[in-house]
């Protein structure tokens, strides 16, 4: 018996390839989605365990936003005697500014990305320069290159040379030092995946720094101490003794280990999230098997009925027709993983634009198949048999209805497969008081979600995603139902090819609803991601507030904030400048209880992190840039204690704390918290609590003290200032003339950065979800596949009776616009409201509808639905009457 | 022998009920050969639908050999079908997709037959059809294909034989060497064989002749022991 079911299961697939086109695509459509993520998900992975020490910088790293104190640099230097070797790395952002003016097209100062490392750099990994000679002597270029006195070098990324309109051999102011431009950097092993960036990168030497005169007390610095072990010695034990040794410096001490594991997860939940659209152009796929199949065996009915009649019992012919669903379902499988193996091929470049940076060049990332490609391809083989197996099974049980007397009578064929008693229950039409039916269509419900929660890798978003795209289908179902019924409610229209176009739609086992599910749910998926990145650029580009500022002027010295004042008010009059005094702190302790920098809680911290934002556990260690102000900042409101009275003077400084760090801290009014402001500890009193609108384009503190509260800290000002557009350069240019040590940023091209990662961002995601809409493509050439005869046959009449093929030809372009325009409406309305739920709720920010996206989004679905339908069916426009009914 | 008691088929059409059989009772012993005459509409073809178990009847009994299969499951059926029972269709009902000799191979690989293969070749070879053992129906003409028909109706040697209106679909020289074949296959192997006709010449060649008119038995005679169509050269 069992052979039987094998060898019929392949006379059967035999000679019916071509039923089977759409059945193949479908699922190698969705297969392909899901392969082409995760393969470019595992090789990234790869590539940064391969690299991780590289990606650190070394087997661990201490981090401060200060100089390291001298005890600290005792410290380290007492390494050395256990053959532990250290290297330091200072990064900062500051302005760059050519000596002489250049043309009239290029910048004449820049913000930059400033690293200097020493000697020593890196440790691990390499960096990739244009030329052969070695980092450091680039950066410590011979007197020759300098004009016979000693310099510094710099090698720079290109971008700053052509913003600039510099070249290799020039020269570079950076504060009070001047560079010799001696190379360029193309890669840097240590420089994470950076999604943004405030400016070009320019590596210097330590000593360069120095010269430059740009880290004074306050300064925003970023201090790395790379540290590379003896291969043999454990890291556990030095980092917990580091971390112990360098608590007075408040130094953050990471092992190669934690940092990868942060860029894994980030990939890890890219890849999943990317996933899951393919997850869902699969289902989309699913829908099209489904359709195939049914097709298939309607086709099939007299052979199953004759089958039947020779002694096949049901369970035989159904097995039969399993086993051949899973040997397509494996050969679609096999085209997706081919298609996947593609797709990963083209995503690198994708990414690449998405990190704005080399990543993929830095890690070496290969598109070989390797060992840990297995796990993808095996993983997408895996999902396609199971969908096709899920999307298969309703169908078949229904050969069980098949009785062999159907081949009497054809009236037999009807009430098997598909067009139930209308007049029955629903749930009888669906054939849900048998118990077969119903157990497998728990085995259908169970199967999928057990899909999604595997996709997912968790049980709450698997979960979330099946009910989602269940609700989804759902709407989209009772939403065409609902038009193909009103449609037939409707008088007919006197025009024979719209008469003919509304009669395919309306009329009994019209595919129609099926056809606009499906095109639907792939629109839907599209125009929530346009929506949604319309939404956040709008955000930030066009909802700015009027009086939102043009710089933001950081790092200004006490000293020089009157001076920078003046200089504001006479290059631009009426900017009004704004400083905001700020120091860097850590929390010390809140109510007496010391906080400590913990490994478990760091741990915990991850994992709450990838789930719920940001944890507990960031808000206690945190750096907190504070402030003491007079007045409560704009778009500020105190919901719980008072703000302090101008002038009011405190026996204990007076702290505001931002509502959600408050609930994080566990702070109420009257709670201490005491600050650790370089060493030096400050108390303070919480005596409100605020809310802020943290995307008002100003300054913004979580924690804003009383006036007077640190007036010996080593604070710096942040100036923010509004000027027109035609003032920005010359401004900016005079403010690094006269203080080469302040940065300008510059909002705008900020919010434009934010914009280019935005927009490749979304780029990826519509890359996926476009094969969503293949799908649905797919889904609808299937479903026309089904009913091609009926067409055919319709057709040859209609010319028999002396329609033409125009008419004919007429007639089909208004049913494929129709299930467009209809499909697209109801996928735009769901995207719609899915964005809007989105973006109000998720993103919390304003809504607002974008007409281009829906009007662009609409045609587009109704040109795919035309172009769908004629490659479908074109051939029948050329068919002669008599040589089909001849066959009659 | 097949044994049939108060057989009532009724079918729901159009908004009411249609009788097609009603309270037919008869017996057939083992081997006997018998023809089933009667206008269209009669119930010919339901009765010998019901007695291959293709259809349940609306009342009344079917046994077959002391098996009851009017209350049996459906799989069941479809076994006992399998290994009791050939059948014959009209329009014979070859599977497209099968070449002739998968098509024989069908019945004798559901009853795991280990030589299957060797069976089904030898039995077209016995049908004329030895040359033809990998073409599909579509390539055979339509005598052929009713004598595939007839090749798969006999590969598991089934005590009973049913043919509806074998020759219906064919020209008469066709047709003829089809009744040929069904009545040597009888002779070799002493198959009871129920058939169902519109030609008076392939009736009273049978032993025994049942006449439907309205869904009832209108007549049950034995034929005179006529001479036999010529025998075909097997």
């Amino acid at each position: 018996m069992n052979r039987f079911i094998f060898k019929m299961a392949w006379r059967e697939t035999r000679g019916a390839w071509r039923h089977f086109l759409y059945f193949f695509a479908c699922i190698a459509i969705g297969v392909g989605a899901l392969v082409g993520v995760s393969l470019f998900g595992a090789h990234m992975e790869r590539a940064v365990t391969k690299e991780a020490r590289g990606l650190l910088g070394g087997d661990l790293e201490i981090r401060l936003t200060r100089p390291l104190s001298l005890a600290g640099q005792a410290v380290l230097s007492s390494l050395g005697a256990r053959d532990i070797v250290f290297t330091h790395v200072s990064e900062l952002v500051a302005m760059a500014a050519r000596p002489t003016p250049g043309s009239f097209m290029t910048q004449s100062t820049q913000i930059i990305e400033l690293k200097a490392v020493e000697s020593a750099y890196p440790l691990y990994g390499t960096i990739r320069l244009d030329s052969t000679q070695a980092l450091d002597a680039q950066l410590h270029p011979d007197e020759r290159r300098c004009g016979g006195r000693s310099c510094f070098g710099a090698v720079v990324q290109e971008s700053l040379l052509i913003r600039m309109g510099l070249s290799v051999g020039e020269r570079l102011k950076i504060g009070q030092a001047m560079f010799l431009i001696t190379g360029i950097v193309r890669t840097e092993p240590d420089r994470m995946a950076n999604a943004f960036t405030l400016g070009p990168r320019v590596m210097i030497a330590q000593e360069g720094l120095l010269a430059a005169e740009l880290v004074k007390p306050g300064s925003r610095v970023r201090e790395r101490y790379l540290v590379k072990t003896p291969p043999a010695m454990p890291l556990e034990p030095l980092l917990s003794e580091l971390r112990d040794r360098l608590g007075a410096d408040s130094a953050r001490v990471t092992s190669y280990r934690t940092a990868q594991s942060q860029l894994k997860q980030f990939l890890e939940q890219l890849s999943r999230y990317l996933g899951l659209i393919g997850l869902t152009a699969l289902f989309i796929g699913g829908l099209g098997v489904g359709t195939s199949i049914h097709a298939f065996l309607r086709d099939k009915l007299r052979t199953i009925a004759t089958l039947k009649a020779v002694g096949a019992d049901s369970t035989t012919v159904v097995s039969t027709y399993v086993v051949q669903a899973i040997f397509l379902g494996s050969i679609g499988s096999l085209a997706g993983i081919l298609l996947g193996i593609a797709l990963e091929r083209g995503l690198p470049p994708l990414a690449a634009a998405l990190f704005a940076s080399d990543i993929l060049d830095q890690l070496g990332v290969s598109s070989e198949l390797s060992q840990s490609s297995i796990w993808p391809l095996l993983k997408g083989a895996l999902l396609g048999l199971l969908s096709t197996l899920l999307f298969t099974l309703w169908p078949l049980l229904k050969i069980r209805d098949i009785h062999p007397g159907a081949i009497f009578r054809r009236d037999a064929e009807q009430s098997a497969v598909g067009l139930e008693n209308a007049a029955s229950r629903w749930w009888v039409r669906w054939g849900l008081t048998d118990g077969w039916n119903v157990g497998t269509a728990g085995v259908i419900i169970v199967g999928l979600c057990a899909l999604s929660v595997w996709q997912a890798g968790s049980w709450s978003i698997g979960l979330l995603f099946i009910g989602a795209t269940s609700l989804a289908i759902t709407v989209l179902f009772v939403c065409a139902q609902a038009f193909v019924r009103g449609l037939a409610l409707m008088p007919l229209p006197r025009v024979l090819s719209l008469r003919y176009a509304l009669g395919n739609v309306v009329r009994p086992g019209s595919q129609a609803t099926g056809i606009m599910v499906a095109i639907g749910i792939g629109v839907m998926v599209i125009v929530t991601v346009s929506l949604v990145e319309q939404a956040l650029l709008s955000q930030i580009q066009d909802n700015r507030p009027a009086d939102a500022p043009t710089f933001f002027f950081i790092d200004i010295q006490p000293d020089q904030a009157q001076e920078f004042v003046s200089l504001i008010d006479r290059q631009a009059e009426g900017a009004h400048p704004e400083l905001t005094p700020l120091v860097r702190s850590r929390l010390h302790a809140i109510d007496g209880k010391i906080i400590k920098f913990d490994e478990a809680g760091e741990k915990d911290e991850k994992r709450t992190e990838g789930n719920e934002g940001r944890g507990k556990q960031w808000y206690f260690t945190r750096e907190y840039v504070l402030t003491f102000l007079d007045r409560l900042p704009k778009d500020n409101t105190i919901t719980k204690g008072e703000w302090w009275k101008p002038g009011q003077v405190f026996s204990t400084p007076q702290v505001s704390v931002e509502e959600d760090a408050a609930m994080h801290l566990g702070l109420t009014i009257g709670s201490i918290v005491e600050f650790d402001i370089q060493g030096a500890t400050v108390s303070a009193e919480v005596s409100s609590i605020r809310k802020v609108e943290w995307g008002n384009f100003s300054t913004n503190f979580y924690m804003i003290l009383s006036p007077g509260s640190i007036g010996g800290a080593p604070f710096t000002y942040v100036g923010t200032v509004r000027v027109s557009a035609a003032k920005e350069v010359p401004l900016q240019q005079a403010v690094v003339a006269s203080f080469p040590n302040i940065s300008a940023i510059h909002i705008g091209d900020v919010l434009d950065g934010f914009a280019r990662v935005l927009d490749r961002l979304s780029l990826a995601i519509r890359a996926v979800a476009l094969f969503c809409v293949v799908a649905g493509g797919l889904v609808m050439a299937a479903a026309l596949a089904a009913t091609r005869y009926r067409r055919l046959y319709e057709s040859v009449i209609l010319k028999a009776l002396g329609a033409t093929r125009s008419l004919i030809a007429r007639a089909f372009a208004m049913e494929y616009v129709l299930l467009g325009a209809v499909a697209g409406l109801i996928g735009l309305s769901l995207g719609s409201i899915l964005a809007w739920a989105l973006v109000r709720y998720v993103f919390d920010l304003p809504w607002s509808i974008h007409p281009q996206v829906l009007g662009i989004g609409l045609f587009l679905t109704i040109l795919l639905t035309l172009i769908v339908g004629f490659a479908s069916t074109y051939r029948i426009l050329g068919q002669r009457p008599l040589a089909v009914l001849r066959h009659e | 022998m097949i044994t049939i008691s108060h057989l009532t088929m009724r079918l729901a059409g159009g908004g009411h009920q249609i009788t097609i059989l009603d309270d037919v009772t008869l017996e057939i012993p083992d081997k006997q050969r018998v023809a089933i005459v009667g206008p269209s509409g009669s119930g010919k073809s339901t009765l010998l639908g019901l007695i291959a178990g293709l259809d349940r009847p609306t009342s009344g009994s079917i046994t077959l050999d002391g098996v009851e299969i009017s209350v049996m499951r459906e799989s069941a059926l479809a076994r006992y079908r399998r290994d009791h029972i050939g059948y014959i269709f009209q329009s014979f009902h070859l599977i497209p997709t099968l070449t002739a000799l998968e098509n024989v191979l069908v019945p004798l690989e559901l009853a795991g037959m280990r030589t299957a293969q060797d069976r089904a070749t030898e039995l077209l070879n016995t049908v004329g059809l030895g040359e033809r053992l990998h073409h599909y129906p579509v390539q055979l003409s339509g005598g052929e294909q009713q004598r595939v028909a007839v090749a798969r109706a006999f590969a598991c040697h089934p005590p009973i034989l049913l043919a509806d209106e074998p020759t219906g679909n064919l020209d008469s020289a066709t047709g003829q060497h089809v009744m040929q074949l069904l009545q040597s296959l009888h002779r070799d192997y002493g198959t009871t064989l129920v058939l169902v006709t519109h030609d008076h010449t392939i009736a009273s060649s049978m032993e025994r002749v049942i006449s439907l008119r309205d869904g009832r038995i209108e007549s049950d005679r034995l034929t005179d022991p006529a001479p036999r169509v010529a025998e075909p050269p097997l």
